[in-house]
């Protein structure tokens, strides 16, 4: 690594006074815009590097002008030095279901193309660079055609864009699908890394096993994302990924200060 | 795999492929149905697994949203209103849920309702703030609009269509000033903040885009909701609601704002 990367975590306005006065967090992303009763948003605004971390729209079909307009005045109002979308399709086409959870696409090349369309479109919209986050699947679908690391590669190379790399979401992929993590993570195409997400991971009845969780890394995947750090040359940032209100200022503060001692 | 039966979709392709997946991840009825089963697209087991997965987290998101002042109240009530996506009443609504719909929600709604209902807690109100709590929560289901590549309801010509209420939307009749004591629940209390007896009415509504709103109403507003059938011209609907044709401009505008009223293209 030769860039100092920037260590942050997400904007939780419940933990806003806490954060209007916090030492050694770099950034906060923006998971939704501040509300207008938030007392702390002009200090935090003042304070910290934000990055745009909405949901803007899905790109397996265009953005509409209203969530074009959208994301641009977001972006403006953060300064966002990038603007965050993930690889999802959540709603059907006509609207008519949604899942209201991030849902990756299918690995073809008909949704690649849907993707380059899309994302190429933005990127042309917005005065600061797109990245783009992995998605995991618990389930794989018979539909897929390609690889999603090679998908991802191949759009990154069509587009340009930047990758924001989700490593729990990679170590869940490759817990459900019994592959070593390490060897999972080394088939994505890590050159594209602007930014990485980490947190924790808790075990869900539903699921039956781990899934993402507003939760501290533990030290086993905070060694994941010191092993991914060293392989991704032009990483620019990691966030701790917890936003919900339920997260303490303990375990913000606490993941945010063992991510800094890793990487 | 390119199977070609039992259309769910007006996409084609690989979208439309991806779109069965969505909605057999949505709808219970249809993920335990030949018209899905025979395509084989994943693993049945994964797919019911993640399918209860996403209902707990998409009602856990919407009961958290909508019944934020019950939340605020539990340390009262001792009762969570989120604590019922554990129970067992909720698993037994698993095999019908679509996300979503409006049939859930009310479904859901009413375990909430029900759960927090139940408390022997010293709140005047709490048979309102359910109801009120309930409407926001069932305003917000059914279908909406993701993308703006049709013409925005509300546009166009008013004087050649008639204005109708909008499916969905809620007129709420209380005997506490709720609107008056919501804020302060959310504020640091210690004894609990009491709401005046004052008959209230409240107009609940929803954009095509899914943003709830609520705006105090009143016996002119109650008059066009009633009124607003699709067929009646402004003329007609400002006769009917004894109100002259300018002031049923004014009120019609805040309400098509609301999302309470449309005017429907065409004639």
């Amino acid at each position: 690594m030769t860039n100092r990367l920037m260590v942050g975590a997400f904007y939780n306005p419940h933990l806003g006074a806490e954060l209007a006065q916090a030492e050694g967090i770099d950034h906060l992303a923006m998971a939704d815009p501040p509300a207008a009763t938030d007392p702390w948003w002009p200090a935090i605004r003042e304070r910290y590097t934000l990055l745009l971390h909405d949901y803007l729209g899905q790109l397996s079909e265009p953005l509409d002008e209203r969530s074009i307009a959208r994301a641009r005045a977001l972006a403006e109002l953060y300064r966002s030095p990038w603007v965050a979308e993930h690889f999802q399709c959540l709603h059907t086409a006509d609207g008519a279901y949604n899942l209201n959870y991030v849902f990756p696409p299918l690995y073809t090349e008909e949704f690649l193309d849907r993707f380059v369309r899309n994302a190429t479109a933005l990127k042309a919209r917005l005065d600061q660079p797109l990245v783009m986050e992995n998605i995991p699947g618990f389930f794989d679908v018979a539909a897929s055609q390609l690889p999603e690391p090679l998908w991802l590669r191949r759009f990154f190379e069509a587009t340009g864009a930047g990758f924001l790399l989700d490593l729990p979401h990679v170590w869940l992929e490759a817990h459900y699908h019994d592959r070593n993590p390490e060897a999972w993570l080394a088939e994505f195409p890590l050159d594209h890394v602007v930014e990485l997400h980490v947190a924790g991971v808790e075990e869900d009845r539903d699921l039956r096993g781990p899934w993402i969780a507003p939760a501290e890394p533990s030290d086993a995947m905070l060694d994941f994302l010191a092993h991914a750090v060293r392989r991704c040359p032009r990483a620019r940032a990691v966030t701790f990924d917890a936003f919900s209100p339920s997260l303490t200022p303990d375990a913000l503060f606490r993941s945010v200060e063992r991510i800094r001692k890793v990487v | 795999m390119r199977l070609r039966r039992h259309p769910v979709t007006r996409a084609t392709g690989d979208r439309a492929v991806h779109d069965r997946v969505i909605r057999a991840l949505a709808d219970a009825r249809y993920r335990a149905s030949p018209a899905w089963q025979t395509y084989h697209l994943a693993d049945p087991d994964r797919v019911e697994r993640y399918a209860r997965f996403l209902a707990r987290h998409f009602y856990y998101e919407r009961i958290v949203q909508f019944f934020k002042y019950s939340r605020a109240l539990a340390r009262i009530t001792g009762r969570p209103p989120e604590a019922v996506l554990r129970g067992d009443a909720f698993d037994l609504l698993l095999p019908s849920v679509v996300l979503g719909s409006r049939e859930t929600a009310q479904a859901v709604a009413r375990l909430v309702v029900g759960h927090v209902g139940a408390a022997r807690a010293p709140i005047p109100y709490l048979a309102d703030l359910l109801r009120y709590e309930e409407a926001m929560m069932l305003v917000e289901a059914g279908p909406r609009i993701w993308r703006d590549d049709t013409r925005t309801e509300g546009t166009g010509s008013r004087e050649r269509h008639a204005p109708e209420k909008v499916k969905g939307t809620v007129l709420l009749e209380l005997a506490f000033d709720l609107p008056a004591v919501l804020p302060r629940l959310l504020q640091p209390w210690t004894e609990v903040p009491l709401a005046a007896v004052r008959p209230t009415q409240l107009l609940v509504a929803r954009s095509p885009h899914g943003r709830v709103a609520v705006a105090r109403s009143d016996a002119g507003i109650a008059a066009v909701m009633q009124l607003a059938d699709g067929k009646r011209t402004l003329e007609q609907l400002a006769a009917a609601a004894g109100l002259a044709v300018g002031d049923l401009e004014a009120t019609l505008e805040g309400l098509v704002e609301l999302g309470a009223v449309r005017f429907p293209n065409g004639s």
